[in-house]
């Protein structure tokens, strides 16, 4: 255990140091940020490193073993209910408590004229989510190649972006990026994972992965046709 | 010191971090004591795993959005004003590598990647991979803002491009590339490099900022899907030369 924290914090440290000295050699050479602006930025920088090793270590302990133990116990209750009913549960209620969809929705907000309320459009990108995620495990549960799926997700994004109004376009594919955020990720991704592994015949690879790239076409097809509802 | 805001609004990401986890534990709840039955002392393990997570992720939402965000902002204010504009190409391909290097969820699928493949496709490649295609992707966004290109001359092709390439891709280079377009785009490349997008649009006359600053999302999602299936495609044109 104590070796394992020991290779944590030296991962963390090395993914989150580059930036941070890239910042500062910057801040020293060309930019001169307010010096406020910088000393948060270093005692950010602190928390995220102790943040983000706690993290880690609590996704790899806790979260990952147990979204795969609930994956693998869903298809043990049999019906197919359970599956789009607890698919469409974790992809809506991880949405909606993501903060990056918070700062979206307020582009949105921005973008509209104030004409899409927070509260409209934060339900209709979880749905959007939440729909995606149930497909994508029907779609391991039935055997049903990924590539179907993503193509007619992805045709549908291309046609409809054609139409929506265009200063909608740019928050649509953000909002897709956004949804699967750090704490959706790990779920989302150990649900799949587990899933597939009891089912026979699934391969870990081609089929526990996908959930998130499905997952991500969702809340973009969700506004632009908000956008166009709207105009 | 009174003017340091780095605490503010942490109650607000506390509870949303738990509202995210909530729906995990009840299933898991549910699922033990009706299907499962795990043997205690491991749920209890899982609990403390789950628990230790909320706070670390606090933590870290925190940092990025009350350091990294504000700072991200004044840096793209002050990069914007610059005469050699070009520069900024180099500037975004720099930063897009080391923000999606920090990212956490990037690290997350990136191990579950090498133990799902049983050792074969490692860690770091996939690290490498994500990162460098990023770097690129947010390089050409840099490039959009300097030249005022619009975003669906980009993204349009791009996802063309996509949906033709997994046609001819591997099942499994399919589900994984998918999943790393999603993951790329994290805290700290939404806040921090979006921020210094923003700043520099709208630091550049005749620049929207939500129009030609906020389309940077949408090609960062975009850029491990492409690239993984290239480097999938290229493995396997290769394979096949080698069986010949």
């Amino acid at each position: 255990m104590r070796t394992h924290i020991k290779a944590k914090v030296l991962e963390v440290i090395t993914a989150i140091l580059p930036l941070v000295v890239a910042v500062v050699i910057l801040q020293v050479a060309v930019i001169r940020m307010p010096g406020l602006v910088f000393l948060q930025f270093i005692i950010g920088a602190a928390m995220v490193i102790a943040g983000m090793i706690l993290f880690l270590l609590g996704v790899e302990i806790g979260i990952l073993p147990m979204g795969k133990a609930l994956g693998a116990g869903v298809p043990r209750r049999g019906s197919i209910y359970w599956v789009i009913g607890i698919a469409l549960l974790i992809g809506f209620a991880a949405t909606v408590a993501e903060p990056d969809v918070l700062v979206l929705t307020g582009q949105v907000d921005e973008v509209s004229g104030g004409t899409i309320a927070s509260n409209v459009l934060v339900p209709v990108i979880a749905i959007g989510v939440g729909f995606f995620v149930a497909m994508a495990m029907l779609r391991v549960l039935f055997n049903f190649p990924i590539a179907y799926l993503l193509t007619a997700g992805y045709v549908i994004v291309i046609i409809l972006a054609f139409f929506a109004p265009v200063e909608f376009i740019p928050v649509a594919f953000d909002a897709g990026g956004v949804t699967t955020g750090p704490m959706a990720v790990p779920i989302i991704l150990s649900l799949g994972l587990g899933f597939s592994s009891v089912l026979s015949g699934r391969s870990a690879l081609s089929d526990g992965f996908g959930l998130i790239g499905l997952a991500s076409i969702g809340p973009v097809i969700g506004v632009m046709v908000m956008g166009m509802v709207l105009s | 010191m009174s003017d340091v805001v780095i605490w503010d609004g942490i109650g607000h990401t506390f509870w949303g971090v738990t509202k995210a986890l909530l729906p995990l534990l009840v299933l898991f709840l549910i699922f033990q004591f009706s299907v499962l039955k795990l043997p205690r002392s491991y749920v209890f393990n899982l609990l403390k795993g789950a628990l230790l997570a909320v706070p670390g992720l606090t933590l870290f939402l925190q940092g990025v959005s009350n350091g990294f965000f504000p700072a991200g902002q004044s840096m793209g204010e002050a990069l914007g004003n610059i005469r050699a504009q070009w520069l900024l190409i180099p500037f975004g391909l720099m930063m897009g590598f080391l923000a999606t290097w920090g990212e956490p969820a990037v690290r997350i699928l990136s191990s579950q990647i090498e133990e799902a493949s049983g050792g074969s496709i490692r860690r770091r490649i996939v690290l490498y991979a994500i990162s460098s295609s990023v770097a690129l992707f947010v390089a050409l966004g840099m490039a959009r803002i300097v030249y005022g290109i619009p975003l669906l001359w980009i993204v349009i092709p791009g996802y063309l491009l996509a949906i033709g390439m997994l046609w001819f891709s591997e099942r499994s280079v399919v589900a994984v590339a998918f999943d790393a377009g999603g993951v790329a785009t994290g805290p700290m490349v939404v806040t921090f490099v979006l921020a210094i997008a923003v700043g520099i649009a709208s630091a550049i006359e005749g620049r929207d900022p939500i129009i030609d600053g906020f389309g940077l999302i949408a090609l960062v999602a975009l850029a491990p899907i492409l690239t993984i299936m290239v480097v999938g495609l290229i493995l396997r044109l290769r394979l096949r030369r080698k069986e010949e």
